[in-house]
């Protein structure tokens, strides 16, 4: 099932922008003459089908689709085409493919296009594989997908660990030209902040790139653009999503805007092929309830069926036409009611689960500092083999929380998961450590002041009826939206120490043209773009290194509360749980180069 | 000569057709019919070497052939003494590169200068026998036909390649030859149109077909401009047009002649001249049969543009083509359109004479606009300048009396019309028409001007028409450059810097290139500091040399792709050790370094942890590779072990030197401690499980198994916990389903862990009246009232939840149990009781 989201209600014409994605391929595609075979990266199958149809792809000559993998493709056809992400590995395999073609004597013409850029180190690979000349190399220039009509992602799957582990800054180069092809198409945004390393890294790379290729000058349509380094704030996902869709992705994960699911979990007969469902707001109950704490997500389902039962009921029975034809609208809601009170079913076999409850407990008493043998209960997991993930987690909150944990327990929990898991995970915690995510306790603790300093930990909160974003997790605040908000009130600068003790550098600053017309980059004065009186500025927060939807179920709160200045557009490298984000620290490069 | 001079039009059928002289040709006695000719497409250059085959009479020239390229006007423009071979056919690209294709299969391209546009390129690799008979030209492809009547493509002189087309199987030559341009072809690619007995044969890359006609033999073929339609002349002197997919059979005339033309070109797309060069006879034909006559006592090259014919002879360049209908409408003999009365008006209003507002008023304010569209129209068409402005005056004076009129058609008309009578000025040379103009667009003259090195010009039209003076101005520093002799390098960087500085976004890399080339390094040094672009420095610094520098602007970039492309170079260029020192001091491509040969090459990565003094880095690099020894063998076994522990020997050596790493030191240390019991146990056991399993893992393998004392042994040796080993053994009896050992094992002593993981085994091994002895013995009342519920024991769960005073826990327990009632009734007691003490 194949759809696409629906982006006609975006605050900016995402529409459009997806329209232009999708001429590029087209054009990709028509490079090539004739039938031809599609060889897709499959880790890009996903996004691809944010923004195309396979018909699309059949009227432009595709014949077939295959990923990606050492097979060698049997096809009659003599194109082939690749689509990938610049990956040195993936340069190998396709290598692999045309050297077998050579030997089998199949004369084939080969194309590879690269998404977002071609690079140097893939063109190195199939230099040295010798087979640099047979095949054409193009570009398919797209970014950003848009996943919703505010949520838009690269969806650089390794980006954190690429930035935090190897210090390899390809990602924010990436992330850079989006945000410089979005301004091109958008206008310039005239207010800039930023908070963290990667942050001042894009900042930088942006300035230079508006200056080698000025922007055009159109209007802006988004007021302000807020940078959020994920290493700011690795707490928040590494904390349980407490949202409708935080849990559906953490329990079921959400892949590409959909999940799929066992044909029992929505009440059909079982069948091992799974259900795909997408999620996104062209459902309009999924709308209503993606970013409501969960706890209440029963509740409003049961109320909504009520309702209908008792509009059944009171059906007169010589109604006009238009009753008839406003109750059948109701009743066009029932087939989302049936999907998210299945869905919301199989969450609550998750929810209920003990082990998850007093999970959350645990995180509560990390969040709050309190002394309560959060570490024994990490070395029980470790004691019964819990999946490795989810220990780490743990383990890494509270390293966050706690500022580093003692040597002594340090060493002990270390030793533990090495002896537990296999002593070839010492490089996923060399990796953590890297990271900072875990590490031994040296200077002081800065959490417990930036939690009292931003209200992360709320208490005596109502999830029913929210006034606060701490209600995304039941009762903690993530500490990213916190800085947005901060960031939104100007009130950056009067909380300068404080920042200080978050890592890497801050910075507000606006872009405009100097005198010449060169683009130049000013100390902040906050511009306010014109806009009709009533209509709310368009604020575009880029997380750098992965986002959670809890998080922006958080944004989508402040822009929904009533006396809201502001509007929302998140866009990222990646969207992310806690879980998927370490998964990539602990996918080790000589992990994935073998377990492909 | 103007257009508009209707006395000069000849009429076929309903159309008029002119001819006009546009240049005599300045160069000195040209013989054209004993030279072989190539005229470029929209008013291009002329070149022209002897034909071997011609007699030439030894005083005319000097023996020694040359090939000349001159302007459409005849201004020579180069030339240079031809020794290469016998040249079959020359021809122009698109971008005006002289193609000249040889006898034996070579080609060579040149500049309209004369010096080599690219390297010669040999359309059979090896020796072959088949010489080329014949070729045409499109875009920057060209197609030949060889001795052995086979075709071969070379889709793109920029970067040649030969394509043999599919063999169209003839044993005797095709008696014409003709080409459908790919852009008019339904599948996008070339066919080619061979006359072959008395049929034509389509070839394309995949198939040859014939279609079968019996018209021919055909001795002349030729596409229309707009690949629709394919005019032929057959053997018993006909005329014939035919739609290009043989459907339609579109017209015939009979020119009572078996001498095929010399040449048979489209005038337009609606008639066809025919050229019989020694009866010195050109024919045009249109549409219905009618034809018109012109006779010639010098020879003709016939040159098919998109709107006309030009027609080359020795003294002069003429423009064959049909009157526009604007200007028939205003000039046609006896004409009363509304535009012919608003010129007529305006003549009268020069006049003083009142009959001007007679006119107007005859033309009625309806047809104004029309009126006044067609004057500018034929102006545009005009090469008569005192006729163009007279048409201009024309339409001003009418578009007074209109009430709206576009503004903007006037002036683009007027800049256009500007641009084209300068380029039309015989030391330019380029004979455009308007038509021409539009389909050859604005940016892509100006190329051309700058490639003629007219660049005042060019920079002139940019300026006039609005267009960027980028390109132009780099073409000029460029010639600059290559022709500034001995001039100091500042003086040349003065003279540059101070025209180009007025543009901010203009990139200098070309132009610092063409110094480099020159041989200017310091120069081109200089010009490279105003790039504004590094991905345009980092590329030249690293050809000029200048590595260090190229790693440190590409690392200022923040575009890891330029670090890369420094990094590669430096590889390959300099000694590691330089390598590894630049590296060092930047820490960008230093990560980026590491990374790579993480991936790809792990020597040179220990090499550089050496040197550079990271002994517990390289370390790392050793473990790893100690796992990748585990995943490259195939299958588990104890074979390899003995390599793996010796390679974690070294690490544990390496990260010994360094107090931080005691740690890693330790962990390296056990894993190759553990490695060494697997082997041992895999051979005491005979089984191979327990290699590259952890030490958990191989503890409850080992109590499986049955094995207490080995798993004892691995207790001791890695001081595993008493908790942890007490979970394994649980979890490992209960998965062997041992119960009565699961029994003793918890009387044997008071446990390290509850209770509660005793119950958690049984329960997940679904035996739950194994696992009631244990939740008995659970104290934890919260831990026991949730085991209680796990295996469904309501009553019992809402005891102990009631006996803890844990409401919310009661809670959660009746939402557990929500689908069943008497559970739910039960627990309802309990919550009851709990509200009320006592």
């Amino acid at each position: 099932m194949a759809q696409l989201p629906n982006l006609d209600n975006a605050s900016i014409n995402l529409g459009a922008y997806r329209d232009h994605a999708r001429k590029e391929l087209v054009d990709a595609l028509d490079s090539m003459r004739g039938k031809k075979v599609l060889v897709l990266d499959p880790k890009l199958s996903g996004p691809l089908a944010l923004i195309v149809q396979i018909a699309l792809l059949k009227e432009h000559g595709v014949e077939n689709l295959y990923h990606l993998t050492p097979e060698p493709i049997h096809t009659d056809c003599k194109n082939v085409m690749y689509l990938v992400r610049p990956r040195p590995g993936l340069m190998k395999l396709i290598a692999g493919h045309v050297r077998h073609d050579n030997r089998e004597k199949l004369q084939r013409q080969y194309a590879v296009y690269f998404m977002p850029r071609k690079t140097i180190a893939c063109e190195k690979v199939l230099e040295d594989a010798g087979i640099f000349a047979d095949v054409t190399l193009g570009e398919f220039p797209l970014d950003l997908l848009p996943f919703d009509e505010d949520v838009l992602s690269l969806e650089l799957d390794a980006a954190y660990k690429e930035l935090l582990v190897d210090g390899d800054r390809s990602c924010l180069y990436d992330v850079a030209k989006a945000l410089w092809r979005l301004q091109a198409v958008f206008g310039t945004i005239p207010n800039v902040k930023g908070k963290g390393r990667a942050a001042s890294h894009v900042a930088d790379l942006m300035a230079r790139m508006r200056r080698e290729q000025p922007l055009p000058q159109i209007p802006p349509e988004i007021d302000t653009m807020v940078l959020i380094d994920r290493q700011v704030d690795m707490i928040t996902p590494m904390c349980s999503q407490l949202t409708y869709e935080g849990l559906l992705d953490e329990f079921i994960h959400i892949s590409n805007g959909s999940v799929e699911v066992d044909p029992t979990v929505m009440g059909q007969a079982a069948n091992p092929k799974k259900i795909k469902i997408p999620l996104n707001s062209t459902d309009k109950l999924y709308r209503e309830l993606r970013d409501l704490n969960f706890g209440v997500v029963g509740n409003i389902l049961r109320q909504k069926a009520t309702a209908m039962r008792e509009d059944y009921k009171d059906l007169p029975q010589n109604q006009s036409v238009s009753q008839l034809k406003d109750f059948v609208k109701r009743l066009n809601i029932l087939p989302e009611m049936t999907r998210h009170t299945n869905l919301a079913q199989h969450l609550t076999t998750f929810t209920t689960n003990p082990a998850f409850l007093s999970r959350l407990n645990i995180e509560q008493s990390m969040l709050e500092v309190r002394p309560e043998a959060p570490s024994e209960y990490i070395e029980e997991m470790i004691d019964k083999q819990e999946p490795l993930p989810s220990v780490l987690r743990l383990l890494c909150l509270l390293s966050l929380t706690c500022g580093g944990l003692p040597r002594k327990q340090f060493d002990f929990l270390r030793r533990e998961i090495l002896q537990s898991y296999g002593f070839e995970y010492t490089f996923t915690l060399n990796n953590l450590e890297k990271a900072g995510l875990l590490r031994r306790q040296d200077g002081r603790n800065t959490y417990p002041a930036v939690r009292r300093a931003l209200k992360l930990v709320v208490e005596g909160q109502d999830d029913s009826n929210p006034t606060d974003i701490s209600y995304t997790f039941s009762g903690y605040a993530p500490l990213s939206i916190r800085l947005i908000q901060q960031a939104l009130q100007d009130r950056w600068k009067s909380m300068d120490e404080l920042l200080r003790s978050l890592p890497g550098p801050h910075f507000e600053k606006t872009q405009a043209l100097d005198a010449d017309g060169t683009p130049v980059e000013h100390e902040a004065q906050s511009i306010s773009v014109d806009r009709p009186d009533g209509q709310r500025s368009l604020v575009l927060v880029v997380f750098l290194g992965g986002v959670t939807s809890a998080e922006i179920s958080a944004l989508r709160f402040l822009s929904g509360q009533e006396n809201s200045k502001h509007e929302f557009l998140a866009a990222t490298t990646k969207l992310v749980t806690g879980t998927s984000l370490l998964q990539t620290l602990i996918d080790d490069d000589w992990r994935l180069r073998n377990n492909k | 000569m103007a257009i508009s001079n209707s006395a000069e039009w000849n009429e076929l059928y309903n159309r008029f057709y002119c001819k006009l002289e546009v240049y005599t040709m300045c160069w000195p006695s040209v013989d054209i019919s004993k030279h072989v000719i190539a005229c470029a497409k929209f008013g291009g250059p002329i070149a022209t070497v002897r034909d071997s085959g011609k007699l030439l009479l030894l005083a005319a020239e000097s023996t020694r052939p040359k090939v000349n390229i001159y302007s459409a006007s005849g201004l020579a423009l180069a030339s240079f003494p031809w020794d290469k071979g016998k040249i079959v056919r020359m021809g122009w690209t698109d971008s005006e590169v002289l193609m000249c294709i040889l006898e034996g299969g070579d080609i060579y391209q040149y500049s309209i200068h004369g010096t080599e546009a690219a390297k010669p390129f040999s359309l059979w690799h090896q020796v072959s026998e088949q010489v080329v008979e014949d070729c045409c030209f499109w875009g920057h492809s060209v197609v030949i036909r060889s001795s052995t009547h086979q075709l071969y493509m070379i889709p793109d002189l920029r970067d040649p390649s030969t394509v043999q087309l599919a063999s169209p199987g003839l044993e005797d030559p095709p008696h014409s030859m003709a080409i459908i341009e790919p852009q008019f072809t339904v599948s996008g690619n070339l066919e080619v149109l061979l006359a072959v007995g008395t049929s034509v044969v389509v070839v394309d890359e995949e198939t040859a077909q014939d279609q079968k006609l019996e018209l021919g033999p055909l001795t002349r073929m030729a596409v229309s401009p707009n690949g629709n339609f394919l005019a032929c002349f057959t053997f018993d002197g006909k005329l014939r047009v035919l739609s290009t997919d043989f459907t339609k059979n579109l017209s015939e005339v009979d020119l009572h002649t078996d001498t095929p033309p010399a040449q048979l070109v489209w005038c337009g797309t609606d008639s066809v001249l025919l050229y019989w060069a020694e009866e010195g006879e050109l024919v045009m034909v249109g549409p219905y049969g009618d034809t018109i006559r012109y006779s010639y006592d010098e020879p003709l090259v016939l040159v098919p543009e998109c709107d006309g014919v030009r027609l080359l002879s020795n003294s002069l360049m003429e423009i064959l083509q049909r009157v526009p209908d604007s200007v028939v409408s205003i000039f046609g003999v006896g004409s009363t359109d509304p535009a012919a009365l608003l010129f007529e008006a305006m003549e009268h209003f020069e006049k003083r004479s009142a009959k001007a507002d007679e006119n107007i008023r005859a033309i009625g304010p309806a047809d104004l606009p029309a009126a006044v569209d067609a004057c500018i129209d034929a102006a545009g068409h005009e090469f008569d300048v005192p006729q163009q402005k007279a048409l201009l005056r024309a339409a001003a004076y009418g578009r007074a009396f209109c009430a709206k009129f576009p503004r903007d058609r006037f002036q683009e008309v007027c800049k256009v019309l500007r641009v084209l009578n300068a380029v039309r000025h015989y030391e330019t040379g380029v004979p455009l028409t308007l038509q021409q103009f539009r389909l050859l667009t604005a940016p892509v003259l100006i190329a051309r001007l700058v490639n003629a090195n007219r660049h005042l010009l060019a920079l002139e039209v940019s300026d006039w028409l609005g267009l960027s003076k980028e390109a132009v101005l780099r073409h000029w520093a460029c010639a600059k450059i290559e022709t500034s002799g001995d001039v100091a390098e500042e003086a040349i960087l003065e003279t540059i810097v101070s025209k180009l500085r007025t543009s901010a976004t203009m990139s200098y890399a070309q132009i610092a290139d063409t110094a480099h080339k020159m041989g200017r390094t310091q120069l081109a040094a200089m010009l490279l500091d105003y790039e504004p672009k590094a991905a345009e420095q980092v590329p030249l610094l690293i050809r000029m040399g200048e590595d260090e520098r190229a790693l440190a602007k590409a690392v200022d970039s923040g575009d890891t792709d330029l670090v890369y492309l420094a990094i590669f170079h430096l590889q390959k260029h300099v000694p590691e050790k330089e390598l590894f020192r630049m590296i060092q001091a930047k820490p960008l491509a230093r990560d980026l370094f590491v990374s790579w040969t993480r991936q790809n090459d792990p020597d040179a990565l220990k090499k550089y942890f050496f040197t550079t003094g990271n002994p517990a880095a390289a370390a790392e690099v050793l473990v790893k590779e100690s796992y990748q020894a585990a995943l490259e063998r195939s299958g588990r076994g104890s074979a390899l072990t003995t390599p793996r522990i010796k390679i974690l020997e070294q690490a544990i050596e390496l990260y010994s030197q360094n107090k931080e790493y005691a740690f890693h030191a330790k962990m390296a240390d056990e894993a190759a401690k553990l490695l060494k019991a697997q082997q041992e146990l895999e051979i005491s056991t005979r089984q191979d499980v327990f290699v590259d399993s952890s030490v958990s893992d191989s503890i409850r393998t080992c109590i499986a198994m049955g094995n207490h004392k080995a798993a004892q042994k691995l207790r001791v040796d890695f001081k595993v916990p008493d908790k942890r080993f007490y979970w394994l053994k649980i979890k490992a009896l209960a998965h062997a389903r041992d119960w009565d050992a699961l029994d003793k094992f918890a009387r044997e002593r008071k446990p390290p862990v509850s209770y509660a993981a005793f119950a958690e085994a049984c329960i997940e091994q679904g035996v739950n009246s194994e696992a009631i002895k244990y939740i008995g013995k659970i104290t934890d009342l919260q831990a026991r009232a949730e085991a209680f519920a796990r295996i469904g024991m309501v009553n019992e769960a809402a005891e102990a939840a009631t006996q803890a005073k844990d409401g919310e826990l009661l809670n959660r327990l009746r939402s557990t149990f929500t689908s069943n009632t008497s559970a739910a009734a039960i627990i309802d007691t309990f919550r009851d009781k709990l509200s009320l003490p006592g």
